[in-house]
């Protein structure tokens, strides 16, 4: 059986789609990646190996989210997609006639504009995080609210309490002038998810025409509370679908991007991925004013890849393999003629 | 760059800014009022650095109208006067708004002891040494997409940089010029399919200066696009006097007729103009690049997302300024090239049904 795998490593959460070669979804896994994406790349692949067919051969890897780099690294990607590509081929193969996808993740949140199955337009929050999942789940804490009970409590509600939502550092202490008056929790996060789809409306949605039938997804689509308030805003008429995988929809358009590239030979470096040893670090390169803050990628002790240089000098081919902690301020370099 | 040139021909020592890095941008921001653009800061960043290299005198290009970029110059002397450093603050304005001043600021620049016809042949040489400049830039555009190795053009390019800044006479420049021009059409090609095509437009100082815009045209070229830029700085140097304006400018002010008749400053009506030249020519998508808080920009975009959809052109814009991040616009500019193929795909294969 013909395999091809999306890896989504976003901010907050790391994603994985196993698939087979009619796009369906064999496998798939949605975990934290709390601040160390090389940790949440290795459980995934753990649990994808654990849920894998037998006699099955992965064909392609491609990789996306923000950190689609470090992952097309270390997984060995075929190809390494911007999430916004991403998010719209997996909503454009699950609903092919969709016209608008809201994509609403850990730290920003995407507008994307399809007509005729082709990306007309896009956005991405640009201002202000206020409409995204941390901020939901930093709330949720706030209040003693578990983040799965949120957007039920919501629904509860009979009426709403009007939350600034433009920014949020106002939004929270206005939630908490709320709390203050008197106002219930139910009427509060009613209004708190008011807040962050008229935030996602004025901030992505400007000069953008928003037909539907729009398909809504990423993690904050688990939110009943943030639907039922894109519903409200547009009184009902518009037909806002949340896909059951909502939350792998990134992954899986990755993988249905490399099943479409339909390339021979697949770069992926196989399960052994997650028994190897990883080391990241940074240093400052002082070569010039720019002081580019270079991160080093080592794949057991050697080095894999380097990331953040502007004069782009800095590749594994010219540095020294062996170049230790001490060595890395006073570069052994041989220089490219 | 160009005054690097023009200053050693006139025998005045001249002490260019060291290149814009982090730093320039950091020192720039932390002095200049926090509502001010990118540009204003950016060059304040420049200056500071050109006097702790020991400059003793700056010059500053002025302006009017309703750009805010016209009294960035008297902010910048004051800024510069409050933090004490003893220099001469010389503020150039168009000759349009009186050639008295305009002369009298010629003469602080070169020192009032030269002749008319040594000045004359200095400002020669600096002229086309811009010029070769943007030549070299538009010839790396028009190659770039299809190079084998894109980090040979590179090297090509420092190369020749380097090896003006100390020539005398065009005829050295034209040596230079012909050399290089050679060694980059001798550079290796890959066979390729008709490429994307991208044009840039904006305001000029974001749109030009690699340094601040991400290096835009090579990140795009360096993914197979082909990517025509808008705006020249030579183009803005012949606006600023009457009567020099090229053929480019008032055909794109021509087009631009329609949407936007008024003067809206800094370079909004050409901003305006050159999207609907570059739909008009069969341009996959257009991309927007102008500092956060721009007005002219700001009007102009507005009106661009109307030329888009009247064009049926794609355009994707992008505001700089120092809280600008690396990763986003690349994410944007990249979704943008993706677009922009799924188009041509569609196209193809709407065409093939027909």
């Amino acid at each position: 059986m013909d395999l091809y795998l999306g890896v989504d490593v976003g901010s907050v959460t790391t994603k994985f789609a196993l698939i087979t070669s009619d796009k369906k979804i064999y496998s798939s896994c949605y975990l934290k990646t709390s601040g160390d994406p090389i940790a949440a790349l290795k459980t995934g692949l753990k649990y994808i190996q654990s849920h894998y067919p037998s006699g099955g051969v992965i064909r392609g890897v491609g990789t996306t989210g923000s950190a689609r780099h470090l992952a097309g690294v270390v997984v060995g990607a075929d190809m390494v997609k911007n999430e916004i590509t991403a998010h719209a081929v997996a909503a454009i193969t699950l609903l092919p006639e969709v016209r608008t996808v809201f994509e609403i993740g850990g730290q920003d949140s995407k507008l994307i504009i399809i007509r005729d199955q082709v990306v007309e337009d896009f956005a991405m929050n640009t201002i202000c995080a206020a409409g995204t999942g941390s901020f939901l789940e930093h709330q949720a804490v706030r209040l003693g609210i578990p983040i799965e009970e949120f957007g039920k409590l919501a629904l509860q509600a009979q009426q709403s309490v009007r939350i600034a939502g433009r920014c949020t550092v106002f939004a929270e202490s206005d939630m908490i002038h709320k709390q203050q008056l008197g106002f219930g929790k139910p009427e509060i996060i009613r209004g708190l998810c008011e807040a962050l789809v008229r935030n996602f409306i004025n901030n992505l949605a400007t000069g953008k025409t928003i037909l539907d039938p729009i398909v809504f997804q990423g993690g904050v689509a688990a939110n009943q509370g943030i639907v039922q308030a894109f519903h409200d805003f547009y009184q009902g008429k518009y037909k806002i679908i949340v896909p059951q995988e909502h939350g792998i929809m990134g992954a899986w358009g990755a993988a249905l991007l490399v099943l479409a590239a339909k390339q021979e030979k697949t770069s992926f470096q196989g399960f052994e991925v997650i028994n190897r040893s990883y080391e990241n670090r940074s240093f400052t390169c002082d070569d010039c004013p720019n002081s580019c803050e270079i991160v080093v990628l080592k794949e057991e002790n050697k080095v894999k890849a380097l990331w953040g240089s502007r004069c782009g000098k800095w590749i594994p081919e010219l540095v020294d393999e062996k170049f230790s902690e001490k060595e890395e301020k006073t570069l052994s370099f041989s220089k490219n003629s | 760059m160009v005054l690097e040139v023009l200053y050693p021909a006139l025998g005045i020592e001249i002490v260019p800014p060291p290149p814009i890095t982090k730093k320039t941008i950091e020192i720039g921001v932390k002095l200049a009022p926090q509502n001010a653009c990118f540009p204003m800061k950016v060059t304040l960043g420049n200056f500071i650095e050109g006097i702790e290299k020991g400059a003793d005198t700056i010059f500053m290009a002025g302006g009017v109208g309703p750009c805010r970029f016209g009294y960035y110059g008297q902010i910048q002397r004051i800024i510069i006067e409050d933090l004490g450093y003893d220099v001469n603050f010389v503020l150039i304005d168009s000759p349009r708004y009186g050639w008295k001043n305009f002369f009298s600021s010629l003469k602080t620049m070169v020192g009032g002891k030269w002749s008319i016809s040594h000045i004359h042949r200095a400002v020669r040489l600096a002229w086309n040494v811009l010029r070769y400049v943007e030549e070299l830039e538009k010839t790396s555009r028009l190659v770039r997409w299809k190079l084998k190795d894109p980090s040979q053009l590179d090297r090509l390019i420092e190369k020749s940089l380097k090896e003006i800044k100390n020539i005398t006479s065009v005829v050295q420049l034209e040596e230079i010029r012909s050399n290089a021009l050679h060694e980059i059409s001798q550079l290796n090609t890959l066979e390729k399919n008709e490429p994307i095509k991208i044009g840039i437009v904006g305001e000029v100082y974001i749109a030009q200066e690699f340094r601040v815009n991400f290096n835009i045209e090579k990140l795009l070229g360096n993914m197979g696009i082909l990517v025509d830029n808008s705006v020249s700085t030579a183009e803005y140097v012949l606006n600023f006097f009457p009567l020099t304006r090229s053929r480019e400018k008032e055909e794109a002010w021509k087009l631009a007729k329609p949407f936007l008749k008024r003067f809206v400053g800094g370079e909004g009506i050409d901003t305006v103009g050159s999207t609907i030249r570059y739909a008009q020519q069969g341009f996959d998508g257009v991309i927007h690049l102008y500092p956060f808080t721009c007005m002219p920009e700001a009007v102009a975009k507005s009106i661009v997302v109307g030329v888009g959809r009247e064009y049926n052109i794609p355009i994707l814009h992008l505001a700089i300024d120092e809280h600008a991040g690396e990763a986003g616009m690349i994410t944007r500019v990249e979704a943008f090239v993706d677009v922009l193929e799924m188009r041509r795909q569609q196209k193809v294969r709407k065409a093939s049904c027909s």
